[in-house]
């Protein structure tokens, strides 16, 4: 299995755990969430003291989300690549303001996003995104495709390992991209004879084409208190400083 | 091809996200028309077949010299699914990448959906449903897989260029050449899955509805018209935006506000010509 599928394995554990972070409403979070992606990304990249605020507060959330920071951070391992290039590119131009906001803004950015996946179950993430509007369709879809992904992956991983038994590896290229092409076929028929089962299955039990909450989720004075001071913090670093 | 957050500058990202956002919304109305039918199975099949694509990404293809790719999969559903629900089920894909694994960010999202989701489906489906029939159909479902990255991956180069990253001219090359290589390559996959689902059961795949020869030709012959000036004005301006808003000073705080109103302006009257567009073949294809 490619490790990053497992990765999420543990994003998805650490998001049913308790902390203070975990108990807020997703909506709550994810509202916040992108106010601080929105301050982060339209700071201009000279602006360094506003870059040291956003790092404050992604530090004060990291710490109330109560996760190990190491494994948080093994997260930037799969995010320095693409932006590490570039900036050594910009920092070799003699662009070295562009080069530093590069690494800090998709750092910061991406370190965001962890901690929002990591205290949020992925369901309730999608349900706050019906909230926000988002089609129906398409959080329909988001649901589904989430709850079947690792069952497709692992299907996926069994087949190529088997696949991987019957040949060996001395077939030649072509056999093996032929091989390749099958195994994406069968996939895909398998796929859609499941989807045709757990449509089956779903309308046996009642389906009504939405997917009840199993705590529906309410504001508390601890989300509003989160919403004001977090919204207010981002807000001070991009006008002020 | 994702791109992360941190690499638009805010004029870009806002335009695209603000693009964006009518694109999805008219692909999920009809794909919403769709699943509202009564006894329709559609609504797993979306999400599962979202899984499939996911889960299909991890395997690989050999390619040789010891390298392998994998398959992207916006042509491979919109020949399956159809290009309504092929975008939703892509744009689903992107916002849990995004979310999952960092793949791409979350304020690039508008500009991740619109290369892979939106302009990779539409350009993965027309050449196949233009030319899938007949001897050129294997040649068709290879174009679409072939135009489908080779369109997404020009645009996401073009917008971080736009935005300022800077992009040497060797590096460019580079990447120009890698690109072509895995449009190539996803051309070869989804040509030979299709092969092997259309073995399986030939009604999931969509029937393919040529146009007349003539319309084919013009659209063409626009398209390359298209493609042919926005080279002409990149090699002559190395900074397009500059070039395409004159007047406008260094990206001062006003300046972005400026550029951002025009983006949308043009994305506006960019909308309304494809709209126009398209009721006025509708109304033709009718009569």
């Amino acid at each position: 299995m490619r490790p990053a599928v497992r990765e999420t394995w543990i994003a998805d554990r650490w998001s049913r755990g308790s902390g203070p972070l975990h108990s807020l409403d997703a909506r709550v979070k994810l509202a916040v969430l992108i106010v601080y992606l929105l301050a982060i990304a339209s700071s201009t990249v000279w602006n360094q003291t506003a870059f040291a605020g956003y790092a404050a507060i992604l530090a004060a959330g990291m710490a109330a989300s109560r996760l190990p920071l190491s494994a948080l951070g093994a997260r930037l391992l799969f995010l320095l690549p693409f932006s590490g290039i570039f900036a050594l590119i910009a920092w070799l131009s003699g662009d070295t303001p562009r080069a530093l906001a590069l690494v800090e803004k998709s750092l910061l950015s991406g370190l965001g996003v962890v901690v929002m996946v990591a205290t949020t179950p992925l369901e309730e993430i999608v349900r706050a995104l019906e909230f926000f509007r988002v089609p129906r369709s398409l959080v329909l879809v988001m649901q589904f495709l989430y709850r079947y992904l690792f069952v497709i992956a692992d299907q996926a991983h069994r087949m190529r390992m088997a696949a991987a038994c019957r040949q060996g590896n001395r077939a030649g290229r072509r056999p093996r991209f032929q091989a390749a092409a099958g195994i994406v076929g069968v996939l895909f028929a398998r796929s859609w004879q499941r989807a045709d089962h757990v449509y089956r299955a779903m309308a046996a039990r009642g389906f009504q084409g939405t997917f009840p909450a199993m705590n529906p989720a309410r504001f508390r004075v601890a989300d509003v208190v989160f919403l004001c001071s977090s919204v207010v913090a981002a807000l001070t670093v991009r006008l002020m400083l | 091809m994702h791109i992360p957050d941190g690499f638009l500058s805010t004029p870009v990202w806002l335009s695209l996200d603000a693009a964006a956002i009518p694109a999805v919304a008219w692909a999920a109305r009809r794909a919403q028309t769709e699943l509202e039918r009564p006894d329709d199975r559609r609504v797993p099949l979306l999400g599962v077949m979202g899984a499939f694509v996911f889960a299909a990404q991890m395997i690989n293809f050999p390619v040789g010299m010891g390298t392998s790719g994998h398959l992207v999969g916006g042509a491979l559903l919109a020949i399956t699914l159809g290009p309504a629900a092929a975008m939703i089920v892509m744009t689903a894909i992107l916002i849990l990448q995004a979310l999952i694994f960092q793949d791409g960010g979350l304020v690039t999202l508008g500009a991740n959906v619109l290369n892979m989701a939106v302009a990779g489906v539409l350009a993965g489906y027309l050449p196949y449903r233009l030319l899938g029939r007949g001897k050129a159909r294997t040649g068709a479902i290879f174009l679409s897989g072939f135009c489908s990255v080779a369109v997404s991956a020009t645009l996401a180069l073009s917008e971080l260029l736009i935005s300022g990253v800077p992009v040497p001219r060797q590096l460019l090359w580079i990447s120009v050449v890698l690109f072509l290589i895995s449009a190539i390559m996803e051309g070869a996959i989804t040509a030979a899955a299709i092969r092997a689902i259309e073995g399986m059961n030939p009604l999931w795949i969509r029937a393919s509805q040529p146009l007349q020869p003539a319309t084919v030709v013009l659209s063409m012959l626009g398209a390359a018209g298209l493609l042919a000036t926005g080279i002409a004005i990149a090699s002559s301006q190395p900074d397009a935006l500059q070039a395409l808003l004159p007047g406008q000073s260094e990206a001062t705080s006003e300046g972005w506000l400026r550029r951002a109103a025009l983006g949308l302006m043009a994305m506006v009257f960019l909308y309304a010509a494809c709209l126009f567009a398209g009721r006025k073949i509708a109304r033709q294809r009718s009569a």
